[in-house]
């Protein structure tokens, strides 16, 4: 288990041992070369579009190209250079607000994008740079503040910038239109072509997305990522060793906030409006999770990151599908961690087994406790009303008090160890599709944060390398 | 606006809230002092000790007509809040902070955040997004608003006076705690130097907890009194007031318990004369401000000690 | 071998969630273009704050709205459903379910949103798209003036609010100085530059103060009112800011009378001898409206105010509008857009006459001024 970090190995070496051990399956993919694998990629991102007619679908597509971009940024900072910045999303905004005030009706400019988003990079880039110098003598943790800080900054400045007073003005000038944001954006205009579809849309981010990534994949390649890679190990040895660490900080600052900076404006683009609480910790924690979970340091993790968080997210707006994934994810998760098969298997059986005898003896003593409706009433939602209960009323308030106890239980089950960890896995899961189909399947928008806050933590203590990063090493 | 009353009355409103920011400091800088880390989660808490203390008032039969008199029922709302948020921060660090405790350090900060942004929106999830207000107003009939000191033109609630004098009396306790009890050496020794005070024979695992007991049961406290004070009680409650206890740890020195005092009071104080002397809407930035500024003269804050590091 | 089931198990989860993704996406076209049986069973849009902030009206307005699809329906014989989508008054929302909306080829036209600064946000966009949508609470003036083709709405506009209040202010409350606060959204200060035009033409000194709708502590800002305010005006969304704003100001003994916009109409907001104007008055003892409220309450209960039924009132527009539509057996949003302009409701249950003016304003409607009073009661003042 790769989880922990390995005493007295270094990451090189711990990277062709996890090769090594790899399968076969594994080992035949990492022989494809890399420029294969991403063309690869791109080529089947760019069919996407043409799979369905449906705009929101592309919509959805066109939105994870942007987090894609959003995490490739943040890995520079967090993952390459290891540093913990919590204001990334200001220069999401920065951008963003950037383009609606350059192409709007606004002030009147109507910037075409060839002249727009290359300034826009460059002043991402600036302003990155300007954050990061009283920060870099900062040490890690007061790092994150003043970021943080900065963030806020940043939303609370758009939000009432509606009436600020400038020195050789007159009474208040109206900068970002305060709460209401602006909205009647120009669409992207490249050299007089307008991009008005979502296909359009798409193809777009998608070429920005291939571009930063390679740009980034030289990056990490050349003598600054290394540097970086040595910053982000061990900052103390790094300086002893003449590596510029305060400039390479820096750099990396002003490389993220140029990605996100450009990522903003066509985010503004594409929704033809921007809004200061777009830009707030919600995205902040989204795009974390995303980094977190793919692998902060290696850029297909995070994307791959992105593409899984964003889906799913997308999939939790209904509860239909909500549903299939709820149980998609018990069942994978079952299927990866417990071994040996005879084991899953009488974990499985059980469950079912106790959900259906459960759920009879309920019906039997207090027949509305079964009666209840589900959210949504497809084929699983179906199949699953005889197995677990839902109470006919209060059942939102069943629901709240069962979630308590699902925390507790599972809690509890982190303490447990052996044979009882197995026993008591199975009313925890019974419970926990009581809670969903009762509770959390009714209310999407909250589920998918609770979901994300809760990603973050297990993937800190199970496997904080993520999907596709590399086993943290420590040193003796 | 430049009377000699608009000023106290700002000086009341600024200290009552630099009471709150104080107590949540607290929390911030002793768990930094012992553990190094800076527990994100810390607003949650004070928004959990909120809604425990409007649970108390429900159960109670409400603000209008409660069932004890009033000074018993506000007893009650604390004690329970300050329990209920001190073991909801043992059990954060037991699942959230334990496991991570050799981790390289980002890992215990990201899984602080997931805390965090996990209680807002689990609070969200149980209480919806609706306004929970303590309905102070109504009890015994707003004596605790009409009541208080009326001298002229000067207006100040009764329960104001209230926040202010017990969170004095809060800090005086944890002050005389620390620095006089076996337990509180034990507390400073752990926090100078953790595997030192481990081999001298302290219980390290144990003063943590009650570190991050008393810490969070602060917190609580500090909900209540917001509750009873601005009576608005909402799941994303923690997420300013912890930002803002935050600053007030990092400017009065985190780590230092007298500089989260202090930083407290500080931030309270600049919170409300920005306000009422500068201006009602960028006052969050000038306080920022304040921060950036206290960070670039003297960055380890204002009463923190520089921390040298062997190499 | 683990590995590959697992990674099989995962394709699979995959492709169906996203096979169930893609054809729930394009099933809607299909049955759009159907039979014409199917034209009087196709979906009303909602759009409103069911949570968040104003939580309290969106579900007052939600629960109106179905039960005006439900009573529709059993008069008509139409099956129409309401599909609802949640914004919480927050405009990037807002933009969100706009956005699947419109890519709904089967919803012809939507309800709501609530907050004029949703309708700006949505404009562009409904506009392209020709998307007719009816709000039963945005009042700001500009939505009306051209640049929101397919909006209407069937309450009044703010500038005639504004002018209202202003001149309630002057003539019946004998105000010689007035404090106005805006939260700085568009309805506010669109009401607030109203109103003081009004107050200033009326030899009135007014003070303007602004806040942000996520404040949370009003002391400072009412520590900084004078005490020889006669009004503070507070033409906000959030009514429970507005409440904790007047406790504020009895703890610090600041005795200026409190007037209220209509968000502060509602039942967060009960401060004895406030006055809040609305769009709507209490539709309890209009004539005709008994039946309707007693069907009502049986089924939603009795705790609603005054944004509910101009909520009834906008789908009972968008649907005798996609009746007539569907008059020869198919509609579009074009023609949904005509019709709703064409509407005439002489006796809705609002107490005046529903019909439209060429740029989507109900010219009957009124503004109404109330008081409240200790019981929690509002009373007709004005």
């Amino acid at each position: 288990m790769t989880d922990q970090p390995r005493i007295g190995v270094d990451s090189w070496v711990a990277e062709v041992e996890e090769r090594r051990e790899a399968g076969r399956v594994r080992q035949a993919f990492e022989r494809i070369p890399r420029s294969a694998r991403f063309g690869a990629f791109i080529a089947a991102a760019a069919v996407v579009p043409l799979l369905s007619d449906n705009e929101y679908v592309i919509r959805v597509g066109v939105d994870t190209l942007i987090f894609g971009l959003l995490a490739l940024g943040l890995n520079v900072v967090v993952g390459f250079a290891g540093l913990l910045d919590l204001g990334y999303v200001a220069f999401y905004g920065f951008g963003a607000y950037s383009f609606a005030l350059l192409s709007s009706d606004k002030f009147g400019l109507h910037w075409p994008a060839e002249a727009s988003l290359p300034v826009i990079v460059l002043a991402a880039a600036v302003t990155g740079l300007l954050l990061g110098l009283p920060s870099r003598r900062l040490l890690g943790d007061y790092l994150a503040i003043v970021t943080l800080f900065f963030g806020q900054a940043f939303v609370t400045f758009v939000t009432n910038g509606d009436r600020v007073t400038l020195l050789g003005h007159s009474g208040p000038f109206d900068l970002t239109s305060g709460p209401n944001g602006i909205s009647g954006l120009d669409p992207l205009n490249f050299f007089g072509a307008e991009v008005q579809s979502v296909q359009g849309f798409f193809y777009v981010s998608l070429i920005t997305l291939a571009v930063v990534m390679i740009v980034l994949h030289l990056a990490a390649e050349s003598r600054t990522g290394r540097a970086w890679k040595a910053l982000r190990e061990d900052p103390l040895a790094a300086e002893v060793m003449s590596i510029p660490v305060n400039r390479l900080k820096l750099l990396a600052f002003a490389f993220g906030a140029g990605v996100a900076g450009v990522t903003g404006a066509i985010s503004a683009a594409v929704d033809g409006a921007v809004f200061p609480d777009s830009y707030d910790i919600p995205i902040l924690i989204t795009v974390y999770a995303m980094v977190i979970l793919g692998g902060a340091g290696s850029l297909s993790g995070v994307v791959l990151g992105a593409i899984t968080i964003n889906v799913s997210l997308e999939v939790l707006r209904d509860a239909n599908q909500a549903r299939w994934l709820f149980y998609s994810v018990i069942l994978i998760t079952l299927v990866a961690k417990l071994r040996p098969w005879p084991k899953l298997v009488a974990v499985l059986a059980s469950l079912v087994a106790f959900g259906y005898a459960f759920h009879a003896l309920v019906a039997a003593v207090w027949p509305a406790g079964t009666r209840g409706q589900a959210a949504g009433g497809d084929v699983i939602g179906r199949a699953v009303q005889d197995w677990v209960i839902r109470p006919e009323h209060h059942a939102t308030l069943i629901g709240n008090y069962a979630f308590v106890a699902l925390i507790a239980a599972v809690l509890a089950l982190t303490l447990m160890r052996g044979v009882w960890r197995t026993v008591f896995l199975v009313p925890t899961l019974y419970l926990a599709a009581f809670v969903w189909e009762n509770r959390l399947d009714f209310e999407p928008s909250v589920t998918r944060l609770i979901i994300l806050g809760a990603l973050l933590i297990v993937l800190m203590n199970a496997r904080p390398q993520g999907l596709l990063g590399t086993a943290r090493v420590e040193i003796g | 606006m430049y009377t000699w009353d608009y000023f106290v009355q700002e000086l009341v409103n600024g200290l009552t809230l630099g009471s709150v920011y104080a107590l949540i400091a607290l929390g911030y800088s002793m768990v930094y002092g012992i553990l190094k880390l800076l527990n994100f989660a810390h607003g949650e808490v004070y928004m959990i000790g909120a809604f425990i203390g409007y649970g108390v008032l429900t159960v109670s039969g409400g603000a209008v007509d409660p069932m004890f008199p009033i000074w018993l029922l506000i007893s009650f709302m604390f004690i329970a809040a300050m329990i209920g948020s001190g073991l909801l921060g043992v059990v954060i660090e037991r699942f959230a902070y334990r496991p991570l405790r050799n981790a390289p350090r980002i890992a215990p900060l990201i899984s602080a955040l997931g805390v965090s942004f996990f209680l807002q929106n689990t609070a969200l999830l149980l209480f919806s997004a609706d306004f929970r207000s303590y309905d102070t107003f109504s009890l015994d009939n707003g004596t605790l608003f009409t009541h208080g000191i009326h001298f002229g033109p000067l207006n100040i609630s009764l329960i104001r006076i209230i926040v202010i004098v017990t969170t004095a009396a809060l800090m005086v306790g944890l002050a005389l705690f620390v620095s006089r009890t076996r337990l509180g050496k034990a507390m400073r020794a752990t926090a100078y130097d953790r595997e030192a005070a481990a081999m001298m024979g302290i219980d390290v695992d144990r003063v943590i907890v009650i570190t991050f007991f008393i810490g969070s049961a602060l917190a609580g406290a500090a909900g209540v009194m917001v509750g009873l004070v601005f009576q608005r009680v909402y799941h994303f409650m923690g997420f300013v007031a912890g930002l803002k206890g935050f600053t007030a740890a990092v400017v009065g020195g985190i780590g230092s318990i007298p500089g989260a005092m202090l930083g407290g009071i500080f931030i309270g104080l600049a919170e409300a004369f920005s306000q009422g002397y500068i201006s009602t809407r960028f006052y969050d930035l000038i306080v920022f401000g304040i921060l950036i500024v206290v960070l670039i003269v003297r960055p380890t804050g204002l009463l923190g000690k520089a921390d040298i590091k062997k190499v | 071998m683990k590995k590959a089931l697992v990674l099989t198990l995962i394709v699979a989860a995959v492709a169906a969630t996203g096979a169930s993704a893609v054809t729930k996406g394009s099933a809607p076209t299909a049955s759009a273009a159907g039979a014409a049986t199917t034209c009087t069973s196709g979906p009303i849009g909602f759009m409103g704050p069911i949570t968040g902030p104003v939580a309290f009206l969106g579900k007052e307005q939600l629960n109106w709205a179905k039960f005006s699809v439900e009573s529709f329906n059993k008069a008509n014989g139409t099956a129409f459903t309401l599909l609802q989508g949640d914004t919480q008054l927050n405009p990037k929302l807002a933009l969100t379910v706009g956005t699947k909306f419109t890519a709904n080829a089967s919803l012809l036209v939507t309800t709501g949103p609530a907050g004029s600064q949703e309708v700006i946000a949505v404009g562009p966009l409904f506009k392209r798209k020709t998307m007719p949508y009816i709000s039963a609470s945005a009042t700001n003036a500009t939505l009306t003036q051209g640049k929101y083709p397919t909006f209407s709405r069937v309450v009044g506009s703010d500038k005639a609010q504004g002018r209202s209040d202003g001149l309630f202010m002057v003539n019946k409350l004998k105000a010689k100085k007035v404090v106005i606060i805006d939260d700085q959204e568009a309805y506010s200060t669109g009401l607030a530059a109203s109103a003081t035009a009004v107050l200033k033409a009326n030899k009135v000194s007014v003070t303007r103060k602004s806040v942000n709708q996520k404040v949370t502590d009003f002391s400072s800002i009412v520590t900084s009112i004078s005490d020889d305010t006669n009004v503070v005006f507070l033409p906000w969304q959030v009514a429970a800011n507005g409440q904790l704003f007047a406790q504020q100001m009895q703890e610090q003994g600041k005795t200026a009378k409190i007037f209220g916009s209509d968000g502060l109409d509602s039942g967060d907001f009960t401060i004895k001898g406030a006055y809040v104007s609305s769009f709507a008055r209490d539709i309890h003892g209009l004539p005709g409206t008994a039946r309707v409220i007693a069907a009502y309450n049986k089924k939603y209960g009795t705790k609603w105010s005054t944004f509910g039924p101009p909520s009834y009132v906008s789908v009972q527009v968008a649907a005798t509008a996609y009746k007539a539509a569907c008059s020869d057996g198919k509609a579009t949003r074009g023609e949904l857009l005509k019709n709703i302009r064409a509407v005439k409701i002489p006796h809705s249950i609002l107490g005046i006459t529903i019909s439209f003016d060429k740029h989507g304003d109900v010219p009957a409607a009124k503004f109404y001024v109330s008081q409240i009073q200790a019981d929690g009661s509002h009373k007709l003042v004005g």
